[in-house]
């Protein structure tokens, strides 16, 4: 008796503490349905906000879908191929003759690149100069146009 | 005696219940339910039983907060998973169509869904009816006036126009009048208006198709928009831009009353490009018009010939005079008068030499590979269109040799693509599709040994060099092919100002008889200029095809035997005299 009475005191007192005539422990425990309640109203809330602006951007990606399919749409009809050989037409352009086709491997056969010019090497020293005009070689001048 | 109070101090009523103030019965309950769990403690000790009366109130509390707490669950878990999501979440347009977009080989746009609008006037929200009659007719001139007057004049909501546009429906909203209001609809747009028009066909507005691939592919393309993915077709919109130019340009040069054109990978199937002239004609002749297309038949009567031994190019026929079937004359149109090779039947479309070669190999051949060719059957193809030829109900040998040059059934542009294809292909019957392939070979149907393709394929390559097909030489491209030209029957008889000209056509015809290739067939249908015959009519056509389309296709130019890659004539090539086009 005496083994479990003084658990029993303490807990008989827990209920005992009354305010008003009325026990904390009801009034903790409806306090604290009280703040669940409210928990859920604001996550309810949170969850409608985000609700919401999913619903913005959900909509927003269907607008921006709904202008990129029509803006191919509209690509697709200006790039039609009856109206760009009509335009390619009224420019004067037409396919090009076989005899003037060239792959790529026929370019240099078309257009051979020219020879290169032949390269004069200017001496550069004083001596060098005089030895190339006894020589009659070519004399180049000095200056900042060897640099072109 | 007991110490504590009398039992009469917890019996009493709740306060303020007698005090003579009327309440509720259910608000009484609840009060007296609270005085009773309130004192039940010392009502417990006045019993002497204060253990009882403990375990009883924290066993009544228990149960308060288990059900409040069980309510607030459920609430909770009702609210998370079960209640509908009131204004939450975008609904998008209710009225979308569940429809993926159509589109060519290489992605270009052939068919989309666009959001438009039905357009309604609501007539009690309207101020003044005639100025907003005024200003909707400036600001929308296509609305039906009648209709509009209708609405204004009526006493409720109605429609006034559907399928407005979004620029349209913008004018009207800028006038910023009362009643006017805007129904999302989506609407099927074929931005490409006329073109390619037989080949998409056409779906209503409720999203189901009703012609052509929308008809043919309807569930696999209302699969894709739900999907959120487009449908390829097989076709290349660069080919058919080509096609349709060209054919276009060649029937308004025949004076042609109608024409046809279908590219086709004889490989695979692939309907690269499929054109019906005129595109306003609803009639999709490709699949769903028969003709009567003359010697073109003359190659699957050489192929039967040919695949089963009854000849072989140097076999002679006698072509020397007139060849009589019964009481029947065959003529050549133009005639050689001598005994020719079947090579020289072919190259000059002699009509006694592939009769009295029909006519050697008899009926029940020449009919298994008509059927083998697919001319006994509509064209395999998805388009529900295509149309059951029209066959002949006897296999006698005139019949047979009426067969042999193109007369005596009528197939459809289709059905000839087909057969075509499998000539030249090494002898592989593939049915023609508008679906995309996935690169993986198709087996087919072995028709013919692949032998008899090889041959055919070099004696339609030598039909252009030195034959009637002259003109649908495509410099470097190979192109090899066979003219057909019959006469319509009207009003019993053939008619010769009725005429249809054809040229089936393939290239490049050289290289392993299982090299990618491609095959052109261009039909005039009742052309008005002179000569109406296929190699004037159709072949310039099909050379300018092939050249325009070659370069899209990969198709390299190169030298033959016969020609170099720009065209010019090897010298040490036989040459080619005397040959009719």
């Amino acid at each position: 008796m005496t083994m479990w009475s003084a658990p029993r005191t303490g807990l008989q007192r827990l209920f005992d503490w009354k305010v008003r005539g009325i026990r904390w422990v009801e009034i903790i425990g409806l306090l604290l349905v009280a703040v669940m309640i409210f928990s859920v109203y604001v996550a309810k809330a949170g969850a409608a906000r985000e609700g919401v602006r999913i619903s913005e951007l959900e909509r927003q990606i269907a607008d921006n879908g709904e202008r990129v399919r029509l803006l191919r749409a509209e690509v697709a009809r200006l790039e039609q191929p009856g109206r760009l050989e009509a335009l390619s037409r009224s420019a004067g352009l037409a396919p090009v003759d076989v005899h003037r086709r060239a792959s790529e491997g026929s370019l240099a056969a078309i257009a051979p690149v020219p020879e290169p010019r032949p390269v004069i090497i200017a001496p550069t020293t004083a001596a060098a100069v005089q030895a190339a005009a006894d020589a009659g070689g070519p004399v180049a001048p000095a200056g900042p146009e060897d640099g072109r | 005696m007991s110490v504590h109070d009398h039992h009469s101090a917890y019996d009493r009523p709740a306060p303020g219940l007698s005090s003579g103030r009327r309440v509720s019965p259910t608000w009484r309950w609840f009060a007296e339910g609270i005085w009773c769990v309130e004192h039940a403690f010392g009502r417990a000790r006045a019993h002497a039983r204060p253990e009882e009366d403990a375990r009883v109130r924290i066993f009544v509390i228990l149960g308060l907060f288990a059900l409040v707490f069980a309510a607030l669950a459920v609430g909770a878990i009702h609210s998370a998973l079960m209640a509908p999501r009131s204004g939450g979440g975008y609904a998008g347009n209710p009225n979308a169509l569940v429809r993926g977009d159509l589109v060519d080989r290489n992605g270009a746009l052939l068919a989309t869904n666009i959001v438009h609008y039905a357009f309604y006037i609501d007539p009690a929200e309207v101020w003044d009816r005639d100025a907003a009659e005024r200003q909707i007719r400036r600001a929308l001139p296509e609305v039906p006036a009648a209709r509009l007057r209708k609405v204004l004049d009526g006493d409720r909501r109605l429609i006034v126009m559907p399928g407005l546009t979004p620029a349209e429906r913008r004018r009207l909203h800028a006038l910023a009048l009362g009643g006017l209001s805007f129904e999302p609809e989506d609407r099927r747009v074929y931005p490409l208006g006329a073109s390619v028009t037989h080949v998409i066909g056409d779906a209503d507005t409720g999203g189901v198709g009703i012609s052509g691939a929308e008809l043919a592919f309807n569930d696999e393309i209302r699969q894709a928009g739900a999907s959120g993915v487009p449908f390829a077709l097989s076709i290349d919109l660069r080919v058919q831009g080509v096609l349709e130019n060209e054919l276009a340009a060649a029937a308004e040069t025949n004076g042609a009353k109608g024409a046809v054109g279908i590219i086709t990978d004889v490989q695979t199937g692939e309907v690269l490009g499929l054109a019906s002239w005129p595109t306003g004609d609803r009639l999709n002749r490709v699949t769903s018009a028969h003709y009567e297309m003359g010697s073109v038949f003359k190659t699957f009567t050489v192929a039967a010939g040919l695949d089963t031994g009854q000849a072989d190019m140097n076999t002679r026929f006698d072509a020397s005079e007139a060849f009589m079937v019964g009481n029947r004359r065959i003529t050549d149109f133009h005639a050689q008068n001598r005994v020719m090779t079947l090579e020289e039947v072919y190259l000059h479309s002699s009509n006694i030499g592939t009769s009295r070669l029909a006519i050697e190999m008899g009926g029940p051949v020449m009919r298994d590979y008509f059927t083998r060719f697919g001319l006994m059957d509509a064209a395999p193809i998805e388009l529900k269109e295509s149309a059951r030829p029209r066959r002949p109900r006897r296999w006698d040998d005139s019949t047979l040799a009426s067969l042999s040059f193109g007369y005596g059934i009528m197939i459809t542009p289709a059905q000839m693509a087909a057969a075509m294809g499998a000539l030249t292909n090494g002898g592989r019957f593939i049915p023609l599709t508008l679906r995309k392939g996935d690169g993986t070979p198709v087996r087919g149907r072995q028709v013919v040994s692949p032998e008899t393709s090889r041959t055919l394929l070099d004696l339609l390559r030598l039909n252009v060099v030195r034959g009637s097909g002259g003109f649908a030489e495509a410099p470097g491209l190979r192109v090899g092919g066979k003219t057909g030209s019959a006469n319509k029957l009207v009003g019993g008889r053939y008619d010769p100002t009725h005429a249809v000209g054809t040229f089936a056509a393939v290239f490049p015809a050289d290289g392993p008889v299982d090299a990618r290739r491609y095959s052109i067939l261009i039909l005039m249908d009742e052309p008005s200029a002179y000569p109406r015959t296929g190699g004037y009519v159709a072949a310039p056509a099909v050379g300018r095809i092939a050249d325009r389309i070659a370069p899209f296709l990969g198709v390299e130019r190169r030298a033959d035997a016969w020609r170099t890659a720009r065209g010019e004539r090897i010298a040490a090539a036989p040459a080619a005299d005397g040959l009719v086009r």
